[in-house]
Parts: structure tokens; sequence; C-alpha cells
């Protein structure tokens, strides 16, 4: 089993964790065409390789956080901005 | 029906294999007791294997073969001997070279009939060529309707014992358990460099988890005589003084895995059968050893054929003679050291073949015994023990899982690991990488214990680094990885890997080398295909005694090099292990309201529905339903999921993912609301109150809790970490009471003396605070899933079940009753409610839930709001309406389908009951467009084949319409 | 109604004899085997919510990860305070029972007192809620105990990397749970911290899986060292 490095909590097993898949950025709701928001939906990259990942803490700090993780390898590592947010 | 396995034998057994005291012996000759084999009794000493014991009583055959029922005998005497997989009481498939004999044992032989010596199966080595290369494929073609009768076949001949029966099963007993374990340095392998690995690790300052499969630490040190005898005693003397060694004999490495999480199974346990241990390594070493390889010639499959190996530690461990006349092929010093242990012991060595000088055998003769052997040179010798000791194999798995590629050493006639390939947190040592002395194996072990505790010790400070328990120990320092010890030397020997006849290759699976041979020429030219097409490795064995000849067998019939055929692929499990051992004890976390234990003591039947376990009624449903239309009924509704929502962004985030309007519920107030995905699907529903200024208490369904929670938080901390909000899940903090019916006022009145319940003062769809029978903090709401006035009281969880007593008393008056799930799915069916999940799926859009005039595509954004807006243009999506069948007494299973032209289907029923209230049945169901207005005539395809018609009603409610009850 | 009839029943069930200490029916069973499980749900538990770095995180001055057991931010509360840096930005502050609405109102007036002006729509938010009845909460003691949780707990409890005063959130028995490292008198001691409505799972969980290591069921009582009401509390 990976161990997944949360920024908060440190090295955990993966199974503490939910995969949330590639970042997406939602376009704005406004403007969006169907063909851009359904990308914001379902259409993701799925490169072999490093790949940056969300994921959610939910055993345990309950937040969300980014990681960058090699697919053929499942190296992973903290994503350079370690969390997408945190006031 | 179990048919007879044995045929009773009244003569008793005596030891007459069994040989005086040796030296490193390791029964107990002051504890002797029986067993049974077969239904006989046996004599043994404690620490005979059950293979041991038998053969001290001169048994040879142990099993049939697995498609061709051939007897089979002894091979290696370890853990891997394919020829002894034996049942003992009611476990199948145990390792009979393995597992230790205890008093009393009844251990039987594994799918022989009627016996294991007169096996009708073994009638099939007369019909080979019908059971050859991919008979699985050839035989069993032909029309697909003789596959239940070739799976019948199939099974007979399948090997596999006997499971226990579940009467007899003890399930309170615990038969597996586990748990993790933490070591800097995980040692796999407790030979001589592997135990010198954990003493140089431990010594280094690492916590060191040392594995081994055999029943004692030491390898081969353990069958080597007087020459390794004291150095082993002062390596496990060591090892025992050692506190930072944690030792698990009987315990065999499954896996490694990502990050280094390595898998054990542990066995003779005194509490349980087997335990897993999840390791999770900061440094794994690898000290497998070597495992010696069979020869494939013609009958080396006879009982008498060992390898050098097994005679030692038949001879050395067990005192068993393995023979009486013995034929030796040698080709390395282990074979010489075979030939002087049997002729220290007095067997009669009456040939000795030796490879290195050319030497080399054809064919063994014999059919349940060896009774001679046909010499390369022409020469005929009878004996009754034919042993070789022709090459050994390197148990790479664990490496390989960890992406090594084994390369082809021709010189030394086996693949080894490239090392080089290996991260940095994986090390190898002893026969796995190399050979050498006895000292230049432990001066290896030790080195690389060392660099495994060195490397050990900067993954731990980097995992302690990063975790905020260690309180602040940010000792982060990158030390530089140490080198790995420089490699251990290689010995030289020869490639010896089949004689100039055909033999058995894989002894578990019964493939010889002329299947892969055929497999060869029918096409299946690389080692996967031939693996795949023969089924060769694919047995208990797993590969670990037949690969390499497998390969070389491959590799002659295509012309090609060993190393251009490559092995097969090492996956995990290294070792067969038990689904139990997998699965370990039973751990599926329930929930339980404040009151489940009052609904068990009123004879409630239970409902599992996600991890609760709910009151599903207390024996007479319509009764309950009957109960809350004409006086007041009680339900437990602690489930409904509850959230805190503190914060003065609240109605922003509620704005946000409700699809309906938030910004101006007043305090007091509740409003329904439903939560669409960005999808536009139909994700939960369910009410919020404003209690306070900045203060929020919102329900989800049941089930919906944990979503909804995690869907709060991903908006607060992606698209809007600015918004002040603080989301509490209290779900349990509550136990949750619906108390409903006309007399639900009168009743909560007796209760909540400080509230005033008048309509006026507190109507429907309002929230108010007080204390309910003596209890404060609680929180009452006007809301009503059943579409009867309903008061549902929120207590804070510990006095959850005095509050439900209380009302249970002071109501008993006005025939109050409790009502479980069933009776609320009827009630609030008849007032046409929908429940997401059930009334909706996952492609459900809030268009297609009845809940077009709660979406409000005016508002500025919500999650769907997008999909919904299109949606509204251009489809025009099914709709959920109720159906009123025909025959009152008609009630369409749910799932049933809506069919025009007589099989086209346009909708399904999603919810349906018997109505108690009405006498009829009521139907919701999701229905296209076209045949969804008020009046429409329907039919249904019934599950027993039969139609229905059914009519679209004005409307989803059948009770009260007005919604006149549920204002009163 | 009279008011002083309703006992508070914790989730687990206790084991028998049954008794009533400070309002809530417990476990009066004593134990003196060397790994005991208590359920000491009835100790006050409120949850307090704020920024990571803001004004009320450097008042409780308790980092993520850590316990103190001496605030003196929260003086005069109660003698057996603990309070959990429990998740970032979050803090469990655990006392004797009965005294949640005294640890409330002390939270309260300290983030009033630390960030001014919370209330408004501007500034540090604050968030105190008193989970009592929203918990359960349960304490392993022994020389055994970091073993037992090992059965049901994949992270590292050894000292090293989990010692005295550690806290974490985590599975343990497939069940997210707040773990609390809080030794007595030099033994190892833990209280594991879960949702309601899973504790008398959790509680079994951890019976079932110390069987051979031969835990015990010890009932509760006011000297557990969380559990002492200092005489100025009220309720």
């Amino acid at each position: 089993m990976m161990l997944i490095p949360c920024p908060w909590c440190g090295h955990r097993d993966a199974a503490e964790f939910a995969y949330l898949g590639e970042p997406s950025p939602r376009p704005d709701p406004s403007t969006a065409t169907p063909e851009q928001w359904r990308g914001y939906l379902y259409l993701r990259d799925n490169v072999a390789g490093p790949v940056t990942e969300r994921w959610y803490h939910r055993m345990g700090c309950r937040r969300r956080l980014l990681v960058e993780r090699d697919t053929t390898t499942n190296e992973v590592r903290p994503h350079r901005s370690l969390v997408e947010e945190e006031s | 029906m179990t048919p007879p396995r044995w045929r009773p034998s009244a003569a008793p057994s005596t030891m007459s294999m069994r040989l005086e005291r040796q030296p490193d012996e390791v029964i107990d000759r002051d504890a002797p007791l029986t067993f049974t084999w077969n239904g006989r009794t046996f004599p043994a000493y404690a620490g005979d294997t059950i293979a041991s014991a038998l053969a001290a009583c001169g048994v040879r055959v142990f099993s049939r073969s697995f498609k061709y029922h051939r007897p089979r005998g002894l091979l290696t005497a370890s853990y891997l001997d394919p020829g002894c997989m034996v049942q003992v009481d009611d476990e199948p498939n145990v390792r009979g070279a393995h597992r230790l004999v205890e008093p009393g044992m009844r251990v039987s032989s594994q799918d022989t009939w009627p016996s294991l010596e007169v096996d009708v199966k073994a009638a099939n080595q007369l019909v080979g060529r019908f059971l050859s290369a991919g008979f699985y494929y050839k035989t069993f073609m032909g029309p697909s309707r003789l596959w239940p009768a070739y799976e019948k076949v199939l099974e007979r001949f399948a090997h596999g014992g006997e499971i226990p029966d579940l009467e007899s099963y003890d399930r309170r007993r615990h038969h597996y358990d586990k748990r993790h374990a933490h070591p800097d340095v995980l040692v796999a392998g407790g030979g001589p460099a592997g135990m010198a690995a954990a003493l140089a690790a431990a010594e280094a300052g690492a916590t060191v988890l040392l594995v081994e499969e055999e029943h004692a630490l030491g390898g081969h040190l353990r069958w080597g005589g007087d020459d390794v005898r004291s150095a082993l005693a002062e390596l496990r003397r060591q090892i025992e003084g050692t506190a930072a060694i944690e030792v698990l004999t009987d315990s065999v490495v499954l896996g490694r895995y990502d990050d280094n999480w390595v898998s054990v199974v542990q066995r003779g346990l005194p509490t349980v059968d087997e335990r897993l241990v999840k390791a999770r390594a900061k440094t794994l070493v690898v000290a497998a050893g070597l495992v010696e390889r069979p020869y494939v010639f013609a009958g080396n499959d006879v009982p008498g054929v060992m390898l050098s190996t097994a005679v030692r530690r038949l001879i050395e461990l067990h005192a068993v003679s393995p023979g009486r006349r013995a034929v030796v092929l040698r080709a390395n010093p282990d074979g010489d050291a075979a030939v002087a242990a049997l002729r220290r012991v007095g067997v009669e060595v009456v040939h000795v073949e030796d490879a290195r000088r050319g030497g080399d055998i054809v064919r063994v003769r014999g059919r349940d015994r060896v009774r001679g052997v046909h010499l390369a040179d022409g020469r005929r010798v009878a004996c009754d023990l034919v042993v070789t000791a022709t090459g050994w194999t390197a148990p790479v798995s664990l490496l390989t899982m960890a992406g090594v590629v084994p390369v082809y050493d021709a010189r030394a006639a086996r693949f080894r690991p490239d090392t080089t390939q290996l991260p940095d947190n994986i090390l190898a040592t002893g026969g796995v990488v190399g050979d050498g002395t006895l000292d230049e194996l432990i001066a290896h072990g030790e080195a690389t214990g060392r660099v495994a505790a060195t490397r050990s010790a900067v993954v731990g400070r980097r995992w302690r680094a990063a975790s905020p328990t260690a309180g602040g120990q940010v000792d982060s320092a990158a030390e530089p990885c140490e080198a790995s010890p420089p490699a251990l030397p290689v010995d030289p020997h020869p490639e010896l890997f089949r004689a100039r006849t055909h033999g058995i290759v894989d002894f578990s699976e019964d493939v010889s080398s002329s299947d892969l041979v055929t497999a060869v020429a029918e096409g299946y030219a690389s080692a996967e295909l031939a693996k795949r097409y023969t089924t060769a490795t694919m047995g208990p064995v797993q590969g670990k005694l037949e690969t390499v000849n497998v390969v070389a067998i491959v590799a002659e019939a295509t012309g090609r090099s060993i190393q251009q055929t490559g092995t097969t692929t090492w996956r995990p499990p290294y070792a067969p292990v038990t689904l139990g051992a997998l699965a370990g004890p039973e751990r599926e976390p329930v929930r339980r309201s404040p009151l489940q234990a009052w609904h068990e003591q009123h004879g409630a039947t239970p409902l599992v529905a996600g991890a609760w376990v709910r009151p599903d009624h207390y024996g007479d449903p319509a009764a309950e339903v009957r109960a809350v239309r004409d006086g007041v009924g009680l339900i437990d509704v602690t489930p409904i999921g509850k959230l805190e929502l503190h914060g003065p962004d609240v109605p922003r985030l509620l704005n946000l993912v409700y699809v309906n309007r938030w910004s101006k519920l007043a305090i007091g107030r509740v409003r329904y609301g439903v939560m669409c995905a960005e999808d536009g699907v139909v994700l939960d529903d369910g009410v919020t109150a404003r209690l306070a200024e900045h203060s929020y208490l919102m329900t989800t369904t049941s089930s919906g809790a944990a979503t909804v929670w995690e869907w709060l938080e991903s908006w607060l901390q992606t698209e809007h970490p600015e918004w002040q909000v603080h989301v509490t899940a209290v779900t349990t903090a509550y136990a949750s009471i619906n108390v409903a019916g006309p007399r639900s006022r009168e009743l909560v009145r007796r209760v909540v003396p400080d509230v005033d319940l008048d309509p006026e003062a507190f109507p429907y769809m309002h929230v108010r605070t007080g204390s309910i029978a003596g209890v404060a903090d609680c929180v009452l709401w006007r809301i009503g899933f059943t579409g009867e006035l309903s008061y549902e009281l929120h207590v804070p969880a510990g006095y959850g079940l005095h509050v439900w007593e209380s009302l249970m008393a002071a109501g008993s008056d006005l025939g109050v009753r409790a009502f479980g799930v069933e009776a609320q799915r009827i009630l609030r069916l008849e007032k046409g409610h929908l429940i997401v999940g059930q009334d909706t799926d996952g492609l459900t859009r809030a268009g297609s839930a009845g809940l077009d005039g709660l979406v409000k595509l005016d508002k500025e954004d919500f999650a769907g709001r997008p999909e919904l807006v299109w949606q509204d243009r251009v489809a025009d999506p099914p709709r959920l309406v109720a159906l009123r069948t025909s025959d009152p007494t008609v009630v369409p299973v749910e799932g049933s389908q809506i069919v025009t032209d007589g099989s086209h289907i346009r909708g399904r029923i999603t919810s349906s009951r018997m109505s108690p209230t009405l006498g009829r049945s009521v139907v919701l169901a999701q229905l296209d467009a076209p045949l969804a207005d008020a009046g429409s005539k329907v039919t249904i395809a019934m599950v027993d084949g039969r139609r229905a018609s059914a009519v679209v009603t004005e409307g989803l409610a059948q009770v009260d319409p007005e919604g006149e009850r549920l204002h009163g | 109604m009279d008011d002083t009839t309703a006992v508070a029943r914790s989730a687990i069930s206790p084991a028998p004899p049954e008794t009533v200490v400070a309002g809530w029916a417990v476990s009066g069973r004593r134990s003196t085997g060397a790994l005991t499980l208590t359920d000491v749900s009835p100790l006050a538990k409120v949850a307090v919510r704020a920024g990571v770095d803001g004004a009320m995180s450097r008042a409780l001055d308790v980092p993520f990860g850590r316990i103190s057991r001496d605030v003196g931010a929260l003086d005069g509360a109660d003698a057996g305070l603990l309070v959990v840096g429990s998740g970032p930005g979050e803090w469990l502050v655990l006392g004797a029972p009965g005294a949640q609405a005294t640890i409330s109102e002390r939270l309260g007036r300290l983030a009033e007192r630390s960030t001014p002006g919370a209330s408004a729509d501007s500034g540090e938010l604050v968030t105190v809620v008193d989970l009592t009845h929203g918990r359960a909460l349960m304490r392993l003691t022994g020389p055994a105990a970091a073993d037992l949780l090992a059965r049901e707990c994949a992270v590292d409890l050894t000292d090293a990397a989990c010692p005295d005063g550690s806290a974490l959130r985590t599975a343990v028995a497939g069940l997210a749970t707040d773990i609390v490292r809080d030794d007595r008198d030099g033994t190892p001691s833990y209280l594991l911290h879960c949702e309601r409505s899973s504790g008398q799972y959790l509680f079994d969980a951890l019976l079932d899986a110390g069987t051979d290591l031969g835990v015990d069921v010890d009932g509760f009582t006011l000297t557990d060292p969380r559990g002492e009401p200092r005489a100025t509390a009220h309720s």
C-alpha cells in the first residue's frame, strides 16, 4: 500500500484517503459552454508518468491535498504548493 | 457423502526407518505421541513433521499427482514439498513436510478414491494423451451447454481436500487475526546471512523483524553438521539476547508492495491458526537463500527420488533414514555432503554419478517406489533411493516485486538478481545474491544489515519530521545513503536441467517436459505462453522448484538461449495463503442509535441500512401505519445526517449547494432543500434550520451524511476558502425522534412544558429549542415526512432513551406506538414524498425527480446549475409520477418496467407498497415525459410475466394532497 | 417531569454491575488486569474550530498533534482539563463529567478576548461545539496497549513516533478515531475518541482483538485523571 505524504499528518496509508483525481478547475458557470463544462466534469489527461493529484484525508485531518504521483512507479511526493488552500 | 478413504489395516506401525540419536535432531525422544494417517495409528516424536513421522515408519507414498494420479513421495521434505499436501482434521491442503505433528492429529491423503494405494483415477496414466499440454482447452471445447457437465468432471479431478461444513466450524473461535508492525528493518529469511544482517542492524540501533519460513532459525546450517554447529549456536544465542530483534518463525513473507508494505503470514501461534502481519518496513533485507532444483528425467517423480537437501533434512533434523540403497547424482558440494551423510548413518550408497565429470542418469525404474536406475553409460543399478544434487534456484520473488529483472548467469547455472536495480529501501544478502564460505556469508549479511539500519534511520527521521505527533523532532538532515556492500562471490556450477529423457517439470500440476515441448510445437513458444497453456508453475509451489526448468526446456525447444527466453513474472503472494488469513477478523463498522437496545427489547426486526442497524418494524407495519394516521406514533430517526454550520457565510454556502434559495431564511425557520452534483444529478435532500444568527443545523439523508459533509468541505476548501464557515458533524450528538400523527401535538405538549406549541406560535416548517422531559438543549422541528402533523425532536444522545421512554409513558392513553422504517416508507409513499436513491438513481437530474418547481435557475450560481439550464432548454427528461393500478390489489415489484408496444421500455417502478390507509397499492415511477401526464394509461411488465395496467395520477400525493393534516 | 430522574447513557452498554457516577450510567466493574479498557464517555468533550495560525490558536497554544494538560488560558475550568490539538485549526477539550458548559463558556470568553470582533462578519471565526453526547470516549491502559492497538491501527504508535502527549486521527478497526496518548503514572494509556454511534463497535472490536493479550473491562470512576472535578467548577 502506498504512503501518501499528508502535509498535516505526515505519511499515512493510502487507504486513509479518498482519491479525487487530477485537479480540474471549475469554469465560470455563467460563461462556460457545454463543451467546457463537460471537460471539467469528465475529461482528464491520464498520463503515464508524474501526475498532480488531489486526495482527501478522510480518516485524518479531513483536508484536501495535492501530491505528485508517478503513475508508472507509484512514487509519491508532496506537491510543491503542498495544499490547495489553507487560510 | 465422503467416500471411504482408507483400507483398515491391522498391522501396527513401527518406526523402522528411525535412526539413532543425531547431533542436530529437532525431535524430542522424551515426548512420544501418536496420530492417525488414513485411519491407522502411527507413532511419532514431538518435533516431527507429518512427513518425517510417516517416513520414519516406512511410508513412502503421501499423495496422488494432480492429473495422472501417480503415487508421489517426498521430494524436498520442506515447506515446498509438492508430494505431501494432506488433510489435517478439517483443514485441507496442509503442507505435510512442514506441519509439525500433534498428539491425536487426524491426517489423511487428499482426493484419492477409494484409497491412496488403489486409486481408480490412476487410470488417467493410461489415457495421458487426453491430458497432455493444454488439455483444458482441447478437451473441453464444444457447445457451451455441456459446460456444467465439464465442470463436474473437472471438479472430480481437482485437488483440494475437504473444507469444514459451517455447522462444525466454530465461529466463536479466533481462526485468523492480524497485526501491524513498523520495523526499521525487516529481514526475510533466517539463514546465516539473514541472522547476521538482523544482528548488525540491531547493533546499529534499528528495530528488526526477522521472518523465517521454517520452525527454527538457521537455514542450511541446520543440517550442516559438525563444521557449522557452533557458528549456528552462536548466531542463535546472540539473536535471543537482542531485544530489538523480533523473530517470527513458521512465517512467510507473502509480498512486497509500494513503499515497503510487506505482508507476512505467521503460523504456529497458540491462539489463532494464522495471523497476517502487515509490516511497513523502512528497509527490507531479502535473505531468501537458495532453493534446490529438481532434475528432469523419466521417473523423476517416483517415490524415492529426492533432492540432496531432502535427504539431509530427514537424516540430520528428524533422524529418519531416507532409504536403504542409494544412487546419487551430484554436481556440487552439497551432493558430496549428502553422500557423506548417507554413508555416516549406514545407508548403502551403491553408486555415485558425478555430473562435474560428465556423469548422468537416464531413467528411474519403479511405479510406487524406486526399484533401480539406468545410468548414462547404460548400466542398471538396483536401489530404493535416488538422490539428485543438480543445481539451485535463487528465489528472487521479493526482489522482482520491487522491479528487479533477474539475469541468467550461465556460469552459475541460475538466474541472479541485478541488485544495482534495487531501490534504496531494499537490500539483498546471502544465497539469493551469491555464494561464499560461511564467514563470507556472515560478513556480507552484517555489512548489509548495517547499511539497512543506516538507510532506515534516514527514512525514520524523514517520517517523524513530517508527523506532528513526534513533538518537534525536525532533525531531517539528509544523510548520504551508504553504498551497498561488495558483492558475494558466485561459484561455477554445471548447467543441468534435463536428462536425455522426459520427466515431470511441475510436480504440483503434473506437467512434463514433453508437454512443454508440445506447447512450443503448437506455437506457444514463449515461457509466459507455455506456462499458461500447460499450467506449469501455477500450482501450490508457484514456480519455486520448477520455473527455471520450464525456461530451460522452452529455450531448448525453441533453440533460443535461457537468457533470451527469460523468466516468467513473479507476483505476490510468494506462497499460497488462505483467504481467511487475508480477510482476518470480521471488522465492519456498525452504527447504532441510543435507542437500538429498546427496539430490540420490543421485538423490532432489524434492518441493516448502510452501517446503521435500524428497526424495520415491530411485527405489524400496517398497524404502525394506522396508528400514525389515526393517533400518534414514534419513530427513531437518529440516522438522519446532521451537520452544524457556523459562521457568517453559511447562507452563501447553502445557496451554492442547494438548488433553491437560501439567502432569507429567518431565525426559527426550517426549509427543505435539494442538492445536485455538478452534472445536475440529484445528490441528496434534507431540511436545514436556522437556530441563531450564525448557527444552522442541516439534515441529510441517512446514507448521504458523509457524502454531504465532504461535499461541503470540498466547496469550502477549494472554491471558497475565504468564506467563514465551520462544519461539524453531529449526527449522533442527538437522538432524533419523530412524533407523528394527529395527536402528536397533544403528546409533545405533555413533555415539553416550556415551548408554545400552538399552531400559530409554532407553525409548520419552524424550529424551536427547549427542554423535553427535563432534558435541556433539545431542538424541536415541525416538519413531516409522513404527511401527518409531526414534530422531530433532537435530544442530546445520552438522554435519548429517557426521552423516548417518557414519550411512550406519557402517550399510553393516546395509544402511542413505535413505528419502524417500513411503516415510514409506506406513509411517505402514500404522501408522495420521494426518497433520494430510491426514487432517483445516479442519472436522475432534478427535473426528473419532480423537483422542477424547487430549482431556481435564475440564481446566480449553484452546483449543477449549468447542466440543469441546458437540460431545461433542450431535453424533455423522464418524470417522477404516481400510478394507480387498475387492479387495486396489484403491487408491482420495485424495478418492474413500464412498457409500450409489448416490450419497449418507457419507465420503471421506483417505489411500491400496499397502502393500509387507502386499501390499494401506491406506486411511484420514473416515466418518459410523453407518457407522464395525469390520466395517461400505462402497462407494467410484472416480474412474473403478467401485464398490469395503471393510470398516472394528478400529483404525487395519494393521501391528503392538500396538506391539511401536515399543516394542521 | 422531574429533572433528577434523567440518567445519561453512553453509547457503550456498561459491563455489570451498572452504577451511576456523576449522572451517567457506567460500569461499576473493577479490574486489576494489566491491560484495561474503560468507557470514559461521561467526560466532557468540547470541540473548537479556529484559524490554523490565528489568535485563538495562539491563545490555546497547543499545536496540532500534541496535547496540553495545563492550559493557563482556561484557568479554573477544571483540574483534569486536557486540550488536544486534534486537527489543523481544531482542538478537543476534555474535562470532568458535567464540565462541558463551563468549558464552553470559558472557551467562548477566550475567543472574545483573543479575537475581538469574531462574531462580526469579518475577523477570525471561532466555533465551539459541545460534543459530549456526540462522541464515544474510551481509555486503554497498560504496557501492552500499543500492541493491542497495532492489531487494528496501521499507524506506528511506538514511543519514537508517538510519545506521551501525542494526538492523531486515523482509522482504528476501520473507523475514524482520535488517538490521544495520555499516560497514567508512567504506564502507557491511550484515549480513543470516535463518533458516538460506533462507540460500542469500537469497544467490542478492541476487546475482541485483545483477547489473547488479556484485555479486561474496567468501570468508570472519577479517579480518571481527566475525571477529577475541581471544587470551584460549576455545572
